[in-house]
């Protein structure tokens, strides 16, 4: 009987240390996943004007966690991805008000307001989406300087990556915008911000 | 000898084999699963990169975190060392015990699951951990586990001669094990079910709270509870079924699965009224592989007797 009582009291505590090694290992994943956003740069000022002709500034992004990408409507590789991609994100996450979208045209000379009008209601099902234009070389500027995302040989030169921006405008993370897996990553990023405050 | 030497190595594969559902349990419940985007190596690596520098160009980056790569490695390494265990328990096998069908294809079957699995291994993260191929990938570490466990009793009852219980197989004994065991692999099937909707309906909805995931659950949820309770009602029986068993062995074993059954309602009813700690998930899903792997072990203890 005495060996059997030993018995227990080494499986018990064979299962208290598994136990605590399983804690220690989730809150090193936990914490790990905050470290991994860290912050990468701070957007710059820009001033583009949305589809509805409304002018939007780097204010916009105050107090929001921002998803930017960079895109062109006659694109028929990487962009109807993204776009379908981030149209996802936008109804996941369609109860949150802390939450918003951002495309901008790499090819102003042809997206009009009008045509991005109509861009915008393939993928857009809300008005937390902006489809912004503007001056070709500011937005070279703002993809190159701004968000450190290649920018040449436009419109089709652009970056495929999506970027995810907290609440102050800070750049935290990129993610491969056609890559299934890396949405997967950016729609937990987004979790771990909002349950940031 | 020969006895000895296969009982050893199945007895560590099994040990070895629940170590690596618990590791495995660990990668699900910390969201490790993609930690190496790559199968079999990690970034390109055969030892996970410790730093950003280490990764190729060819690789993107951006789901690189140091702690989840080594987390999910952990798995793949135990998973290769299980995998060896069993190639020298089969070889052991193959060498000594070609006559005996019992070892001899409880070897044989396992060699087979452990590379079927690490095989599915790669489906699961090519996938991005489609919660179907994730469920299959434990189910498959549970018939790993319950063939191990009947090669490990079958060998040690080769060099134990003496009586392990002096319970005889009746047909009522032999029929409650076995319903035990199936009602508890639907169990297990029911929770599985449970968890996998739990992590579709969060994929679509990655606001939701713990209430909302448990409403929009179907209504088998309550099934896994209603069948959890019967359960425990079916291991008093077996408890009253083997109170005169005075060799101990099986009277020990049904009272741990009676314990293991209780303590498994303990969980899931502090999974239901409280949050989802992650630590009891875990616990949750490693206690009933140890109660297939016992009921098995049990049944075999008294199937010796009466031969």
């Amino acid at each position: 009987m005495s060996s059997l009582n030993k018995k227990l009291v080494l499986a018990f505590l064979f299962i208290f240390m598994l136990g605590s090694f399983g804690f220690f290992v989730i809150d090193k994943a936990t914490k790990s996943r905050i470290d991994n956003i860290g912050i990468i740069g701070q957007v710059p000022s820009f001033s583009l004007t949305n589809f509805d002709g409304s002018v939007i500034t780097e204010n916009q992004l105050d107090d929001k966690i921002s998803i930017v990408s960079f895109i062109f409507t006659q694109c028929e590789g990487a962009c109807p991805i993204m776009s379908e991609n981030m149209s996802i994100l936008q109804e996941r996450f369609a109860s949150s008000n802390d939450i918003q979208f951002l495309s901008i045209t790499t090819d102003p000379d042809y997206d009009t307001l009008d045509i991005l009008n109509e861009y915008s209601s393939s993928y857009s099902n809300n008005n937390n989406w902006f489809f912004l234009r503007g001056d070709i070389l500011d937005i070279i500027e703002l993809s190159e300087k701004g968000f450190f995302l290649s920018a040449a040989l436009l419109p089709a030169g652009h970056s495929t990556r999506l970027v995810l921006v907290d609440k102050e405008l800070n750049i935290r993370k990129y993610y491969e915008g056609t890559i299934e897996s890396n949405i997967f990553e950016l729609q937990s990023d987004i979790v771990t911000l909002l349950n940031q405050g | 000898m020969a006895n000895k030497l296969f009982f050893r190595s199945a007895l560590i594969s099994t040990i070895l084999s629940y170590l690596l559902i618990f590791v495995g349990g660990l990668v699900r419940v910390s969201g490790s699963g993609l930690g190496c985007p790559d199968w079999p190596k990690c970034f390109g690596r055969w030892v996970p990169p410790t730093s950003i520098e280490q990764i190729p160009s060819h690789i993107d980056p951006t789901a690189f975190n140091i702690v989840l790569a080594w987390i999910e490695y952990g798995n793949r390494m135990l998973g290769i060392i299980v995998g060896f265990s069993i190639i020298i328990m089969t070889v052991i096998a193959l060498i000594y015990f070609r006559n005996n069908s019992k070892i001899l294809y409880s070897a044989l079957w396992s060699l087979f699951l452990v590379g079927a699995n690490g095989g599915l291994g790669a489906i699961v993260v090519s996938s991005v951990l489609n919660p179907f191929i994730v469920s299959l990938h434990m189910i498959l570490a549970l018939f790993l586990v319950s063939v191990l466990s009947y090669g490990t009793i079958e060998s040690f009852k080769l060099i134990y001669s003496s009586k392990l219980s002096n319970i005889l197989l009746s047909k009522k004994i032999s029929t409650s094990l076995i319903a035990l065991w199936g009602l508890i692999v639907i169990e297990i099937l029911l929770g599985t079910g449970i968890r996998t909707n739990i992590e579709l309906i969060a994929i679509d909805n990655p606001l939701y709270s713990k209430g909302e995931l448990l409403n929009a659950l179907n209504s088998y949820k309550y099934l896994h509870s209603v069948l959890g309770f019967s359960l425990l009602f079916l291991s008093i029986y077996l408890c009253y079924l083997f109170k005169n068993d005075f060799l101990g062995l099986s009277k020990q074993l049904v009272y741990f699965i009676f314990g293991m059954i209780l303590f498994q309602i303990f969980l899931g009813e502090l999974m239901i009224f409280f949050e989802l700690p992650q630590l009891t998930r875990l616990f949750h899903t490693w206690g009933s592989s140890w109660l297939v792997g016992i009921i098995i072990i049990l049944y075999n203890t008294l199937q010796y007797e009466q031969s």
